[in-house]
């Protein structure tokens, strides 16, 4: 169990639009939804609607992509607002984003831009992180990121900086296996060294997805089935972690909903396994 | 001497070289990007990997870049972009988000300018068609979004006195939008969204239309144009006694008379146009 005591919700998927009818028709029997926290901040129409309807049946977690944590501008204290409203309004359990940072100069580029992973960055990000917790009024929860580039400044491992980033600032870890393969692939590092390093306690939920193997680097694309590295991944995770929280995310040639379940439900079989406590880790390890 | 530029230049640094429309080198050489770290420096802030050189690593995401505002676009203007083509609806991408960068959390409102900007896009054939496409698509996803308001009920309306209509103020839902066209723009997102069908020249051609949301579904309303004055006079907060009035003025023998804006009135309502009824007596404002 996680330090914050944070439900085990089981094995999730994520609510995207072209599901919308079959999850409000069928009912299918998923343990919970993560919900993209953007995609319902400024609407009224029928996305929210369909939210609702699903805040009434399932368990949701909130996921976002813009809060910016690393970046060198001001906090967006009204995305918090609303950010915060939403969570109130689907009962969300955790609320996540990502370690990155989307624009400066009031500009936003929407992708998960890498950080140098270095004293100034930690102190900047953990400062950040801090008032987020504050103005959420829950610990914030931050994924790993896939990254394409490494800074010469960096003089920390990435594993090393969440770590730090988990003591210094107190926040949760939703830790992305597959990302963790793209970047080992990226940046030539061993895989097993992050999944055993990161702090074990902090981990509230998993990502696990597809990726595309350009052959010189490792797209993050969410478009495909796992590999089975990325399975083998989550599993030596999931040892040191007891079962958390799972969610197969699928965001460009999105299958059908039951393709896209059947996969999520893979996890089973890597996380079932006979129950073992989790390691002792540790407090901020 | 290595360079260690502190986090807000880096940051700065690299959101210039992504954004650049350029190549990759041009992108690094650009001015922006040379004034925060110069090109022949880019070893000292970004590693080679085992396969990619610098540039080549940062170069992933900046390619990223223009295909994520092109996609988003597409989402919002989907006519506008099939009637460009891939390569002009790219190219418009490109120098919109130039002048129009998003400053927001969300892309939902990434295309807010885009039918102004098309006025002025160079390069761009059938202007006028360009931009009222635009100006439709944009409505459509501002209608999409918009705050859910119930809609007036026939018992609300049957309620109403009869001597209180003429001062009565009909308040629009929000999800609603009115919009003069000059090409058939309206036509031209029809044929889209059906197989087969033949799309409209771009050639000039008046039209009027109602943009609105009923059951959480956009929906388009053609109108002629003596409904399109009094549904605008309406929305603008007319009452509605001297609205009419006007509108029957306006071109008689228009088919504007009684008969026809009795129906256009009760088509309205039925469509769940309006939310509210203001201006009336106290004793019949509790509806």
């Amino acid at each position: 169990m996680n330090r914050w005591n944070l439900p085990d919700l089981g094995i999730g998927v994520g609510l995207r639009t072209v599901h919308f009818g079959h999850i409000l028709s069928r009912r299918p029997a998923v343990d919970w939804f993560e919900v993209l926290s953007e995609n319902f901040m400024d609407t009224g129409g029928h996305p929210l609607w369909v939210l609702d309807q699903v805040t009434e049946r399932y368990p949701i977690a909130l996921h976002g992509v813009s809060m910016s944590i690393g970046g060198t501008d001001p906090l967006d204290r009204e995305y918090l607002r609303k950010l915060k409203a939403l969570a109130a309004r689907t009962r969300a359990h955790w609320v996540s984003d990502h370690l990155c940072w989307t624009g400066v100069a009031g500009r936003n580029v929407h992708d998960l831009l890498p950080m140098p992973y270095n004293e100034e960055a930690l102190r900047h990000t953990a400062a950040r992180v801090r008032q987020v917790s504050e103005i959420l009024e829950r610990p914030l929860v931050l994924e790993n990121p896939s990254s394409y580039v490494e800074f010469a400044s960096s003089t920390l491992t990435e594993w090393e900086f969440l770590s730090r980033l988990g003591q210094e600032a107190d926040c949760g870890l939703l830790l992305d296996v597959n990302n963790v393969y793209v970047s080992s692939f990226n940046h030539g590092f061993d895989p097993r060294v992050y999944i055993d390093s990161v702090p074990a306690d902090r981990v509230v939920q998993y990502h696990v997805a597809g990726h595309t193997n350009k052959g010189t680097h490792i797209l993050d694309s969410h478009s495909d089935h796992a590999v089975a590295e990325v399975w083998e991944l989550f599993r030596r995770s999931c040892r040191r972690t007891g079962n958390v929280s799972t969610l197969y995310e699928w965001d460009e040639d999105i299958p059908d909903f039951d393709v896209l379940h059947a996969e999520a439900l893979k996890a089973r079989a890597y996380r079932e396994e006979p129950a073992r406590p989790p390691a002792r880790v540790a407090r901020g390890a | 001497m290595a360079l260690e530029p502190p986090l807000s230049r880096v940051q700065r640094w690299m959101q210039e070289v992504v954004v650049h429309p350029g190549s990759i080198d041009e992108a690094l050489a650009s001015k922006a990007a040379r004034a925060e770290v110069p090109p022949e420096r880019l070893g000292d802030v970004v590693l080679p990997s085992r396969t990619l050189a610098p540039a080549q690593r940062v170069e992933i995401y900046q390619r990223m870049y223009l295909l994520r505002m092109e996609e988003a676009l597409g989402i919002d203007y989907p006519a506008l972009a099939r009637f460009l083509g891939p390569r002009g609806f790219r190219d418009l991408v490109r120098d919109y988000v130039a002048s129009f960068p998003s400053r927001s959390y969300t892309l939902n409102r990434l295309g807010d300018h885009l039918p102004a900007f098309v006025l002025t896009a160079g390069g761009l054939r059938h202007r006028g068609f360009c931009h009222d496409l635009a100006r439709l698509e944009l409505a459509m996803t501002e209608v999409f979004d918009e705050t859910e308001t119930p809609s007036l009920s026939a018992e609300a309306v049957a309620a109403v006195p009869a001597e209180a209509w003429a001062a009565a103020r009909l308040r629009p839902i929000a999800a609603f939008r009115l919009l003069a066209l000059r090409y058939p723009a309206n036509a031209y997102v029809q044929s889209i969204r059906g197989r087969g069908h033949r799309h409209p020249r771009p050639r000039r051609k008046d039209g009027w239309l109602a943009v609105y949301r009923r059951n959480y579904s956009v929906r388009r309303l053609e109108l002629s144009l003596p409904a399109y004055r009094l549904l605008s006079e309406l929305v603008a907060g007319a009452p509605l006694g001297p609205a009419v009035a006007a509108a029957a003025r306006r071109r008689p023998g228009s088919g504007a008379g009684p008969t026809q804006l009795y129906r256009w009135f009760r088509g309205w309502m039925a469509k769940g146009l309006f939310m509210g009824l203001e201006g009336l007596e106290p004793s019949t404002n509790r509806l």
